[in-house]
């Protein structure tokens, strides 16, 4: 996976977008990371600065993709990170490398399964709280039903594939339309 | 009187028959006879109105004729169809009257055959994937009307300069810009009409027509302005009339849409309030929207635009307001009128078509419109394609842009737009009108006929129809706000950042302003998605169960020992007196039931298929969150309504029982407890409780009358679902009735089996409430005494006026159809006598106090009747109120043992 992500990362930022990126990435903290980037690789954006942004303050899954970006999941980026969140993001990125990456999304407790509670996070997240407990598990419930392939009460990456695969139009919304420009900058 | 009856019956057949002369005679020398008249014709009076009668008529029995050949309507499109019969028509007409009759009419058009259209294809239009695909489709739409127009009118300018246009034909530039103009655009009902049968794929279909029906505003700047330009004459025209032509544009198109928003506002804003009177929200959605056309046509903005803006801006919030009731009255009344119109169209695009005194041909002139339009819509597709590709990721291939290209029919509007020529000013005007007739007919019918086959053998990815799945659904809310936070945190606002806005700003204020509270709660897609999954579920799992059923019903040649004399006859005696469906159900019980008692393995069997999904699919219809109101009470009548229907379809399937068996408890359970709690406890107490049992009831029924006219075995299956709630209502009585009944007429057969306990302890839904009475049903003899329709009848009609607030309680009953009782009703004083009171106490849920009396007499019950024993035990210790379902049960078979 990490290959194949690097290989679409070349691809994506070959056209030179990197810079644009790095300047978004500095434009978010000006006084942690510096301009110039040859010697200090260590540097983090915390969490707080990229959550507390006014367009993503409604966002229901900023926290977790920040977190999943990141190196050791504390939501704190680097510039690598950053950039692999792009990369992976942009209609570059193959089929696969979208759906692992959505599925660790889903995966909030980090333990290589989307267990019912992973499915009742995303769930309250999506409708805002605005279910009901019962109805929340209901869902989930009946998500675990449609997806689960070994029927072990809980969604491997390979159920979570294959789930992908039997849609035709899932993701379908990431091509639709292409991301952001500046990939082509 | 008869007399006079009987010449009108013939008036409309000799109509209808072949041509319109007759009547047309018929009326006209009505001279009328001095004195009194016996007799008189009163043709002129009615005329207009009876004319367009016939014409729709006329049309309508044509589709009916098309459609007798499967053959032919998947071969010919249904547009070639009419505007070849309307040639014919157009014909005989002409030979009979002398002269053309009956035309197209550009004011009859626009006025009241095209909204209807534009007012079905922006209701329904998919507004997701319009919106996903609104750049492409407006490029096209305005781009590339612009380079058709221009580059057709040049082009013609061009070969007439270059003398291959007779010289007879007298038109400048402007004209041909004119001509232009009216004919580059692509016409919706065309496309539609022939791209509805063709079944691409979906963004393909979403980019033509979207491109069809917003190109309006295009269309219609370009003629106003090329109008003006031709009549003022090219000499007069200064260059800020160009510019205004620009900005007109403009203000067309944005005035046109910022009309429909503002009705589609309105619109929803009113059906936020039409909560007691839900019988003019169908009226109020097409009130508004024609009123949207009228006053965008008045403002001469883009009328085509605004009203497809208020279709697709209303919706969603109409749809959540009106009852279901009334959705699927919008539903088919806009799909009708919209066929009608197009049907109406066609046939009148080719009886006009007929008349020769309009036209003027010449062959250079046609020709070379044809080519032009054709060439150029290619090349301005690829074009415009290579430079979309650039921003799509899933670039438009070649073949989507052949079907584009050819996929651009000409239709009723540029017809309607040349005959709004004015002759004096254009004097080309009979040689434009020819070549618009000959063009729209090329589309249609020659484009329209080879496109099926075209697409066929491009192997165009066709629409492939899957409901969502629940996954699906999740996961597309979660990466449209992952991508939009990918789009945030780089600073980006791309069009995720921008429909995310949207989304919170519609959730924030928009729903809450348009949307009552009740229905603003349900609108929750992901919700709205696993309620469908549950339907599905329910019936994949009826038909599982139904094979099941039949498979062991072989095995078991001992089931018809069951039956007892009286059992059959009891059965054949009420399936002969009439309401069959209730019977035959019955009867089908009867077997099972039958089964049950004979084979444990068979036994588990069911059990395994039927109750276990049965189970998950009760636990799931917690429908809790319609608080009630007036929506109750129409899903009750919509209930009543089909009931009948579906459960007579039901006849002739022979799988459905474990449905019928499997929902009546915790249905009935779950409108007893209403009963009992509802009006004091709906504020406070559970009230989501209360009011979701009805929502499953209403969800279904009306999602199943909106699969019906998708195609047949969708409906079949759509009507299986159907049946399901319709028959969890009956059932609630038929069980009553049955226990009674057995006991009275055959007690023997009524087998307790020595160890049915220690099976059902093994029985996986003997956990579940739901599936108690699953149990309990399916161990209760099935002898359906007949006034069990009676008693369905009755409590149908209590437990609407104890669930139902008082307020909205007259309108219900006087609109309750007469239809599910009429028949059944005759009935009850047969066999009235034998269990009176069992209705009476069903029919009239007693109050907590009597309920807990008659738990009392159940559990004195318990012992005599083993088999009920879970049952009991369960609903008490679940149901809160105590079930005053089970009390009845109790009391039943204490009053069958007795007898």
């Amino acid at each position: 996976m990490e290959g194949e992500k690097e290989s679409v990362r070349m691809r994506v930022f070959r056209a030179g977008s990197c810079q644009q990126l790095f300047y978004r990435y500095q434009d978010l903290a000006p006084q942690l990371v510096p301009l110039d980037y040859t010697s200090c690789p260590d540097v983090k954006v915390p969490y707080e600065l990229i959550g507390s942004m006014p367009e993503l303050k409604d966002n229901p899954f900023r926290q977790r993709i920040a977190q999943v970006f990141s190196e050791d999941g504390d939501g704190h980026m680097t510039l690598d990170n950053f950039l692999d969140m792009f990369s992976v993001m942009s209609e570059m990125a193959p089929r696969d490398l979208k759906a692992y990456y959505a599925f660790k999304i889903y995966d909030f407790n980090n333990d290589d399964y989307i267990c019912a509670w992973d499915l009742e996070q995303t769930v309250t997240k999506l409708t805002r709280g605005e279910l009901s407990a019962e109805e929340v598990s209901l869902i989930c419930e009946k998500v675990l039903d449609e997806a689960d392939g070994d029927h072990d009460g809980r969604l491997s990456l390979e159920d979570f594939q294959n789930m992908i695969l039997r849609a035709p139009d899932f993701l379908r919304f990431t091509d639709s339309v292409k991301f952001p420009p500046f990939f082509h900058l | 009187m008869l007399r006079a009856a009987l010449p009108l019956l013939g008036l409309p057949l000799a109509g209808a028959g072949a041509t319109e002369e007759p009547t047309q005679e018929q009326g006209s020398p009505g001279e009328p006879p001095p004195g009194l008249a016996l007799f008189r014709w009163q043709w002129h009076e009615v005329e207009a109105p009876y004319l367009v009668a016939l014409w729709i008529l006329v049309a309508s029995l044509a589709k009916i004729v098309f459609h007798l050949s499967r053959k032919v309507t998947s071969l010919v499109p249904e547009s070639c169809l009419l505007i070849l019969l309307g040639l014919a028509l157009g014909g005989i007409v002409l030979a009979v009257a002398k002269k053309a009759e009956y035309q197209l009419e550009p004011g009859t058009f626009f006025l009241f055959l095209l909204p209807p259209i534009v007012l079905d294809s922006g209701y329904f239009m998919p507004s997701r994937l319009f919106f996903d695909n609104l750049g492409a489709i407006l490029t096209y739409a305005v781009v590339g009307t612009l380079w058709n127009a221009f580059t057709t009118g040049a082009a013609l300018w061009g070969l007439q300069q270059a003398g291959l246009v007779a010289p007879r034909v007298q038109a400048g530039l402007l004209d041909f810009l004119l001509f232009g103009s009216l004919i580059s655009a692509v016409d919706p009902v065309a496309v539609l009409a022939v791209f509805e049968e063709v079944h691409v794929n979906e963004t393909l279909f979403i980019i033509v027509f979207g491109e069809s029906l917003l190109n309006d505003a295009v269309t219609v700047v370009l003629y106003k302005v090329c109008n003006s330009f031709v009549e003022m004459g090219s000499a007069n025209v200064q260059a800020t009339d160009y510019l205004k032509g620009v900005a007109s544009l403009f203000v067309v198109s944005l005035g046109g849409a910022a009309v429909g928003l503002v009705f589609a506002f309105l619109l929803a804003l009113t059906t936020r309030f039409t909560k007691r009177v839900r019988i003019i929200e169908p009226l109020l959605v097409f009130l508004l929207a024609y009123a949207a056309y009228l006053t965008a046509e008045m403002a001469s903005l883009s009328a085509i635009l605004a009203v497809t803006m208020c279709g697709l801006g209303c919706k969603k919030y109409v749809e959540a307001n009106i009852s279901h009731k009334s959705r699927t009255a919008v539903k088919y009344t806009m799909k009708t009128l919209a066929s009608c119109a197009e049907t109406v169209i066609f046939m009148l695009l080719g009886i006009s078509a007929v008349d020769s005194s309009k036209w003027a041909w010449d062959s250079g002139l046609v020709l070379g419109t044809l080519f032009f339009i054709l060439f150029f819509r290619a090349l301005g597709v690829v074009l415009q394609t290579w430079v979309l590709n650039q921003f799509r990721l899933v670039p438009l291939d070649k073949i989507d842009q052949v079907v584009m290209s050819y996929g651009g029919l000409r239709g009723a509007v540029a017809f309607a737009l040349v005959i709004l020529l004015d002759r004096t000013k254009v004097p080309a005007k009979d040689y434009f009108v020819a070549t618009t007739i000959v063009v729209v007919f090329f589309t249609v019918i020659v484009q329209g006929l080879t496109i099926k086959p075209l697409v066929k053998w491009l192997k165009v990815k066709r629409s492939e129809h899957h409901k969502p799945t629940l996954n699906q659904e999740l996961h597309e809310h979660t990466f449209d706000h992952i991508l939009a936070a990918v789009e945030d945190v780089v600073g980006h606002h791309g069009y995720h950042y921008w429909r995310d806005r949207w989304e919170q700003f519609d959730k924030k204020y928009l729903s809450q302003l348009l949307m009552r509270r009740s229905a603003y709660r349900i609108r929750d897609q992901i919700w709205d998605v696993y309620y469908r999954l549950n339907i599905r579920d329910a019936i994949s799992f009826v038909d599982q169960g139904g094979h099941v059923l039949s498979s062991t019903g072989l095995t078991l040649p001992s089931m018809p020992s069951r039956n007892s004399v009286a059992e059959t006859s009891v059965t054949n005696l009420l399936r002969e007196s009439g309401s069959g469906a209730c019977l035959d159900l019955q009867v089908i019980d009867t077997v099972r039931s039958g089964r049950d008692r004979e084979d444990a393995a068979m036994h588990h069997l069911l059990c395994g298929g039927l109750y276990k999904p049965r189970r998950r699919y009760k636990a799931s219809c917690s429908r809790h969150f319609i608080s009630e109101d007036a929506q109750e009470r129409q899903d009750k009548e919509v209930f009543q309504q089909n009931m009948k229907r579906r459960l007579e379809s039901f006849k002739s399937t022979k799988h459905n029982i474990c449905f019928t068996k499997s929902k009546p408890r915790p249905r009935k359970a779950g409108r007893k407890k209403k009963d009992g709690v509802a009006n004091t406890e709906a504020t406070n107490g559970k009230p989501r409780d209360l009011g979701f049992h009805d929502t499953a009831a209403v969800i279904l029924t009306v999602e199943s009358e909106e699969e019906e006219d998708s195609d047949s075995s969708e409906t079949e299956k759509e009507d299986d679902e159907g049946i399901i709630f319709v028959a969890r209502a009956t059932s609630e009585v038929l069980q009553e009735g049955k226990i009674s009944g057995s006991l009275e007429v055959c007690p023997s057969p009524r087998i307790i089996p020595p160890s049915p306990t220690c099976a059902e302890k093994e029985l996986p839904w003997k956990s579940g409430q739901g599936d108690l009475a699953v149990y309990v049903s399916s161990e209760t003899t099935k002898i359906v005494p007949v006034d069990m329709q009676t008693g369905w009848n009755q409590s149908i009609s209590s437990l609407e006026s104890l669930a139902s607030p008082p307020c909205t309680q007259a309108p219900t009953m006087t609109r309750l159809p007469p239809r599910p009782r009429a028949p059944e009703e005759p009935q009850a004083p047969l066999k009235l006598p034998l269990s009176s009171d069992p209705h009476s106490c069903f029919a009239f849920p007693p109050s907590l106090a009597k309920a807990g009396r008659s738990r009392s007499e159940s559990s004195a019950d318990i012992p005599r009747q083993q088999e009920l024993q879970p049952l009991m035990g369960h609903e008490d210790h679940t149901h809160l109120s105590p079930g005053t379902a089970n009390s009845h049960w109790c009391i039943h078979f204490t009053k069958g043992g007795r007898l």
